[in-house]
């Protein structure tokens, strides 16, 4: 199984809660985070200018269509990074 | 003399001072910043305050009083966006999307900046109407649809128009946190009427002003973060930042002194004209025109229109309202 990260504004968040759900993703985790980057330093008071931190439990192919969308329908809308790791799953009935 | 009295009475109210405490502490690194549920609840308590009071005076004028401003206020903010676009767009060259945004934000408005200046009209003495806050619930979104469809036409490969991008902008501008507390405040107030208010006082209308000036300290740090954005925007967007609200300030006040208000709540009407919104009319065009580049709007009513109202605005728009009320 693989676990999928994104970070990114929280403006963006219904756009990948969105293309979780064309690319068959059953759920997922956010919570708000703060960090540095490319674009400066974000702080978190208010939620409307701060990160979030989504995360993803996938079967492989569906991270792979999951990572390739990303790239190319939010990456050039958001400020946003996105990475995979493999991950052992209890209940992998669940994804 | 007038005008340096009261502008001198602003600048030395706690809110503002408070509010120059805040850019003084992000200015120098200070560690301070209050964490995110306290500034979530200082914003509800803020709006519904306001909208609560706001709601027993409409019950207490009657809707034949206030349909009329009301009706100027949406038509004002519709408009501010159509002629501060062509500025931006050709005075200051922007790319058709960013000034479509930006045009957006200066016809919204800033619910904290209509605050102070009610709360400044009230420790001068000058009377106005309680329910301009009704002003304030019905010029936030419109120039927010008007701003998404000038940015769509804008971009040639902006997608259509009529999409969801439209429906998502309209959804953001309505029912977000701020227009749906401040509205549904509104409503509650007006159905309690002045029974309703006695109840809510102690709580609602005593503490107000601390928390108002608690609330500036932090808006203070929140403006004070952006100052370094300051060179990425560029001198026209620092000249349009006050020129511009210097203009739609005027405007607004001759439009509430024709739409027959008293002194007070024309130069509200005049505040929320030349007020820019930063917490709605981000949210909205963030998703509805990604493509817009968010430093622009962001630093421009955040760190230069919103500090410029705050401090020296406000007296100014009062001052234009006596000139003409002579």
């Amino acid at each position: 199984m693989k676990l999928v990260t994104i970070v990114t504004e929280a403006y963006a968040l219904d756009s990948v809660k969105n293309l979780l759900r064309e690319v068959g993703a059953h759920g997922c985790t956010h919570f708000p985070v703060e960090g540095t980057g490319a674009g400066g330093e974000r702080a978190g008071e208010i939620k409307e200018f701060a990160n979030v931190q989504i995360e993803i439990v996938l079967q492989p192919a569906a991270a792979q269509t999951l990572l390739e969308r990303v790239e190319k329908e939010l990456f050039p809308r958001y400020c946003m990074i996105a990475f995979e790791s493999d991950v052992r799953v209890i209940r992998s009935a669940k994804f | 003399m007038d005008l340096l009295h009261a502008i001198q009475a602003n600048l030395l109210s706690p809110a503002v001072l408070f509010f120059v405490l805040g850019v003084i502490a992000a200015l120098t690194k200070s560690d301070l910043k209050f964490p995110e549920p306290l500034y979530v609840g200082m914003t509800i308590y803020l709006l519904v305050a306001i909208g609560f009071k706001g709601g027993v005076a409409i019950a207490d004028a009657g809707i034949a009083k206030v349909w009329l401003p009301c009706l100027a206020a949406i038509v004002l903010g519709a408009l501010i966006p159509l002629w501060t676009y062509p500025v931006l767009r050709f005075g200051g060259k922007l790319p058709g999307v960013d000034a479509a945004a930006i045009a957006a934000h200066y016809g919204s408005v800033s619910a904290v900046t209509f605050i102070a200046a009610t709360n400044y009209l009230k420790a001068i003495d000058v009377p106005f109407e309680s329910y301009a806050t009704a002003f304030l619930a019905v010029m936030e979104s419109p120039a927010i649809l008007v701003g998404v469809v000038l940015g769509k036409l804008a971009m040639k490969d902006g997608g259509p128009l009529s999409g969801a991008s439209l429906r998502t902008a309209m959804h953001e501008a309505i029912f977000g946190r701020s227009i749906f507390l401040l509205v549904g405040a509104l409503v509650v107030g007006a159905l309690c009427g002045d029974a309703g208010m006695k109840k809510v006082e102690p709580f609602f209308v005593t503490p107000f002003q601390g928390v108002l000036a608690l609330f500036l300290l932090e808006m203070g740090v929140v403006a004070g973060r952006r100052v370094g954005d300051l060179r990425k925007v560029g001198l026209f967007l620092l000249g349009f930042g006050v020129l511009v609200p210097l203009a739609n300030g005027a405007l607004g006040v001759v439009l509430g002194q024709w739409a027959g208000l008293e002194l007070g709540g024309a130069t509200l009407l005049g505040v929320l004209s030349a007020s820019a919104s930063y917490i709605a009319a981000p949210a909205a065009i963030r998703i509805s025109l990604p493509e817009a580049n968010p430093t622009l709007y962001l630093t421009s009513s955040l760190a230069i229109t919103f500090p410029f109202n705050i401090t020296l605005g406000i007296p100014i728009y009062l001052e234009i309202a006596r000139y003409l009320y002579r």
